[in-house]
């Protein structure tokens, strides 16, 4: 299966590159991830449980991260195993392009299907891929939306801490702390892990979907 | 011809309880303590197994065992057979590699069984599959036959270097060289067969009974030949001793090839009952395992020549072949490319030379062996496609270059083995060309186009063979077994009928077509006759059904047995009357004395005969006789099929107008059953032209047509209403003149779908099946 495709995501480049990079952003965007846990400096594993009609099953993936230009590029590898539904494994190169004050992600997937998957769901594949990446997206585009959102409240409280009294400095300062606490619990922090799981997760879940077709 | 004699179109006595739902498949059979098997299967194509960990399943609710494939190696079964050696060109043998019931060490195709789940029921069995941990080592894979001899490609099995099983070849390659020299026009064409998946209705199951107080065992499964079934499993496999191991195969719901086979699951169903302590094991597919496993069909990459002088007749055809066997051999896969294959390539038509080469490879797919038809659809795929492309290229009319090469004298020896017994090749042409109004087609063209339609016409003059034998020939071209059949006829002391036969029907209308013959001969009612079959317990043995044997063969050996009985019958009847053998006649159910009015019911002689109390003197008691028939020849339906087609040119999309089918089968015994075994066999062969194709992925290996979502059977809205009609020139080679029915639809008529739709596109360059896709873009290549 080949797929590519592209989003614009209203926030800067750096931004989006942190929170890609964060496991809990991560775990959060993805629906049904239980968990995520980094393995070893470029390795991440993590287990999805998807319901889809009739069918659930859980999904247990490992993938790794390589050709690292931060902020900007990156290939992901990697593979998951949905028992007898079969398994997906293959790779992803992404990229992240400054345009304005936001950033647009594109994508190729170059990915193959083993199993069950293959023998009743090849038809369905791509579109069912695109489906699971666009749900992604719009989980992770509105979650950093609303760091914006967060970061923006944070600028205002600054600047009026600065037309305040200096004996009124500490108070500022706390308000900026916790403003910036906001952001960073929004945007997340992680050393890595986001662009990551995406890739594999999409083809875990489209390998759910296509299940429905087998019951 | 009486009401239920031979040619009478008798309703088939099986249907009632067919279509009542009262058929007594393997599936429904229940015994006492029965336990469930499900198999756990490879998802690669090609893997090295690390490790399996059966601890979790063997732990999981109502699970009774859980065996591997080192359980089988450790119990020293062996390894399934193919059942028909074939020697390379250079002499040496084929080269089989090894095909364990259960995988071991290296899983080489997607759904090669690794494990099997025993439990209380099948859905325990199932979720407890799901719990056996199969840790794989990926290694690439090979699907191409055309790619699989190349240097770089992933090997299959170690014994066969290259991929290659035997390079064989059959005919006078020189004498074929000189005729391609010495020609006015060569015709080329490259092929290829798609590959299909069978898909019986029913599929394959298995339930494997082990009696431990009598070391017994006793298997119910879906056969087309349960006595073949009991040979090789015994004398091959090592399951159990022959006298130790009854098979049963009840009704069977379709065949097409795919249930001739000896398979793992039977295997492991009888094995796995031991292993258990003697409860019974019983497997049944779903269909998304028959996809995986059950042997496919067809799939030859062909390239071949054939060579015109200038009066178009032909010179010779020269044919290279590469034929697809999947990742082991299957029972009889050898065969289907070599001997059902290249003896046919002679088609219809006299042809001085002919040279035929194949290549048969293994690749990392499903096994692939006979479906309906077994080579000989292949065989005349490339000769009707040639003769069509043939006309064209020399600007005659088909149905003309067609007649003027026609064999006219018989027996005709081909330079391929065959020698043709019998047939009239025109009258079936003539018929058919007058049927689908031929002289009428220019105006249905130009019709068509003004509507905007492409209109297209196709011919398919095929021809086959059937009856495959006899036993010491096909014996001396690598078979390991004879192909004769066996009969035994019993009357019962009230006159009722029982026939036993070896041959087995899993759709063909036996119960029906045998009682016919019974009551050509004897006069009792069809419901007075029972056909006996699919037990080795009851039949003592017999070859089974396929390859179109049933009619020509078995009914050959059930006639012997037959005449058995009317001898000593006549002799009963002869004391008791008190009349000369010779005077005695049978006749509507009596046995009289010509000339005279005196006779007796044939029941009465039946009960004198048990009775015994007025026999000739010495005579044994009783009226049962046995029979074995071994054919002296094949036999060779033919016929013509035309097929016509209209083509939208916006969507590609192919309509068949009209298919006409006359065929010559010989002496019929039931026409209406005839009648639908060819409206069964042209839809199959119209699915493979059309719709159907089993595609895997070239990358992965992975099985991508494996469910019928995407792999498209022919529905009733595919096709049209046929045309079916025959002719008859009797067969010299059986006793009933009967050639055999049951596979030549789908024999003849692909290539005549391919050629109408070509002629209507006009562009000869369109590979089967002729998905609208491929047809657009045929209509656009040479717009």
């Amino acid at each position: 299966m080949d797929m590519s495709g592209e989003y614009r995501i209203p926030v800067p480049r750096e931004r989006v590159w942190e929170a890609l990079n964060d496991p809990e952003v991560l775990k959060d965007c993805i629906p049904g991830c239980e968990s995520l846990e980094k393995e070893g400096d470029t390795g991440l594993k993590a287990a999805v449980v998807a319901k889809i009609g009739p069918v659930k099953a859980k999904f247990n993936g490992k993938v790794t991260l390589s050709d690292l230009v931060p902020p900007e590029s990156y290939r992901i590898t990697g593979e998951g195993s949905g028992g007898v539904a079969g398994f997906a494994n293959g790779g992803a190169d992404v990229h992240l392009a400054e345009d304005g004050g936001e950033t647009v992600l594109t994508y190729k997937v170059h990915a193959k299907v083993g199993g069950k998957l293959a023998q009743v769901g090849s038809r369905l594949v791509d579109s069912a891929a695109r489906k699971m990446a666009d749900d992604f997206f719009g989980a992770f585009s509105e979650r950093l939306t609303r760091g914006e959102e967060a970061e923006v409240e944070a600028e205002s409280l600054r600047e009026r801490a600065e037309h305040i009294v200096e004996d009124a400095a500490h108070v500022v300062e706390e308000t900026a702390h916790a403003a910036e606490e906001q952001l960073e619990a929004a945007a997340g922090k992680g050393s890595f892990g986001g662009p990551v799981m995406w890739a594999w997760i999409a083809l875990a879940l489209m390998a759910l979907g296509l299940l429905m077709m087998t019951q | 011809m009486g009401m239920e004699g031979i040619g009478a179109p008798v309703k088939r006595k099986e249907d009632r309880r067919f279509i009542t739902g009262r058929g007594r498949y393997t599936d429904d059979i229940a015994l006492k303590d029965m336990t469930y098997a499900w198999f756990v299967r490879s998802p690669h194509a090609h893997a090295r197994i690390r490790s399996i960990d059966t601890s979790a399943a063997r732990a999981a609710p109502g699970v009774v065992g859980v065996l591997t494939g080192a359980d089988l190696a450790g119990d020293k079964i062996g390894g399934l057979i193919c059942g028909w050696m074939i020697h390379s060109k250079d002499g040496s043998p084929m080269k089989a590699g090894a095909h364990p019931a259960i995988a071991a060490e290296v899983v080489k195709h997607v759904g090669d069984q690794v494990a099997v789940v025993i439990a209380e029921t099948r859905n325990q069995a199932r979720d407890a599959a799901e719990l056996v941990v199969v840790d794989y080592e990926p290694l690439p894979a090979i699907v191409d036959p055309a790619k699989s001899r190349a240097a770089a490609a992933p090997q299959v099995h170690p014994e066969a270097p290259g991929n290659l099983i035997y390079n064989w070849g059959l005919g006078d390659e020189a004498a074929t060289d000189a005729a391609l020299a010495g020609a006015a026009r060569i015709v080329t064409l490259d092929m290829r067969n798609n590959r299909l998946v069978p898909n019986a209705i029913e599929p394959r199951a298995a339930i494997g009974a082990y009696d431990p107080a009598e070391e017994h065992y006793t298997l119910y499964n879906t056969s087309q030949n349960p006595h073949v079934a009991r040979l090789v499993l015994s004398a091959f496999v090592g399951v159990a001793p022959e006298h130790k191991l009854r098979v049963v195969a009840p009704d069977v719901g379709g065949g097409f090839g795919s249930k001739i086979f000896i398979y793992p699951e039977e295997t492991v169903c009888l094995w796995a009952s031991r292993r258990i302590g003697g409860r019974p094991v019983k497997w049944t597919a779903d269909r998304s395992e028959s996809f995986l496993v059950d042997a496919h069909g067809r799939d030859h990459v062909t390239h071949a020549e054939m060579a015109f002088d200038a009066d178009n007749r032909i010179l010779g055809l020269k044919v290279h072949t590469i034929a697809n066997i999947g990742a082991y051999m299957s029972t009889f896969s050898s065969s289907v490319p070599t001997y059902l294959y290249a003896t046919l390539l002679s088609g219809q038509y006299d042809i001085p030379a002919i040279y035929a080469e194949v290549d048969a490879v293994y690749t990392h797919t499903a096994p692939v062996d006979a479906y309906r038809g077994a080579g000989r659809p292949e065989a005349t795929y490339v000769v009707e496609r040639l003769m069509e492309t043939a006309a064209r290229e020399l600007g005659v009319d088909p149905a003309e270059l067609r007649r003027r090469n026609f064999v006219r004298s018989f027996p005709h020896q081909t330079p391929v083995i065959m020698a043709y017994d019998a047939g009239d090749y025109e009258a079936h042409l003539d018929a058919a060309l007058k049927i689908a109004d031929y002289a009428g087609f220019a105006a249905r063209k130009a019709e068509a186009k003004a509507r905007g339609k492409l209109r297209g016409i196709g011919f398919s003059c095929y021809i086959e063979a059937c009856g495959i034998a006899p036993s010491q020939a096909v014996g001396s071209l690598g078979a390991g077994v004879g192909l004769w059949e066996s009969a035994e006829v019993r009357v019962n002391p009230v006159g009722t009928v029982e026939v036993l036969t070896g041959c087995h029907s899993h759709g063909q209308g036996h119960e029906t077509t045998y009682a016919q013959l019974v009551n050509e001969r004897l006069g009792i009612p069809i419901d007075q006759i029972s056909i006996v079959h699919g037990d080795t317990d009851k039949v003592q043995f017999g070859m089974g059904t396929y390859g179109s044997r049933s009619g020509a063969v078995g009914m050959s050996a059930v006639l012997k047995a037959i005449e058995k009985v009317e001898a000593k019958a006549k002799k009963i009847a002869a004391h008791l009357m008190e009349a000369s053998e010779a005077d005695i006649v049978i006749e509507g159910g009596e046995l009289k004395v010509a000339g005279t009015d005196k006779s007796l019911p044939f029941f009465q002689v039946a009960l004198a005969a048990y009775t015994a109390h007025n026999l000739p003197a010495g005579m044994e008691p009783g009226l049962k006789e046995g029979a074995f028939y071994d054919p002296t020849n094949f036999t060779f339906p033919a016929g013509t099929y035309i097929c016509e087609v209209e083509i939208d040119p916006d969507t590609g999309k192919t309509e068949i107008c009209s298919f006409v089918a006359v065929d010559d089968f010989g002496k019929i015994i039931n026409p209406m059953i005839v009648e639908g075994q060819v409206h069964g066999g042209v839809t199959q062969g119209l699915g493979q032209a059309l719709l159907e194709n089993c595609v895997y992925d070239e990358e992965s290996g992975q099985l991508i047509t494996g469910s019928m979502m995407d792999y498209a059977m022919p529905r009733a809205s595919d096709v049209p209403s046929y045309n079916v009609t025959t002719t008859e020139t009797v067969c010299p080679g059986n006793p009933l003149g009967m050639k055999g029915c049951g596979e030549a639809g789908a024999i003849g008529s692909p290539p005549a779908l391919i050629n109408a739709i070509t002629d209507a596109i006009g562009n000869n360059d369109l590979s089967m099946p002729a998905t609208p896709e491929k047809v657009w873009r045929a209509i656009r290549a040479v717009a």
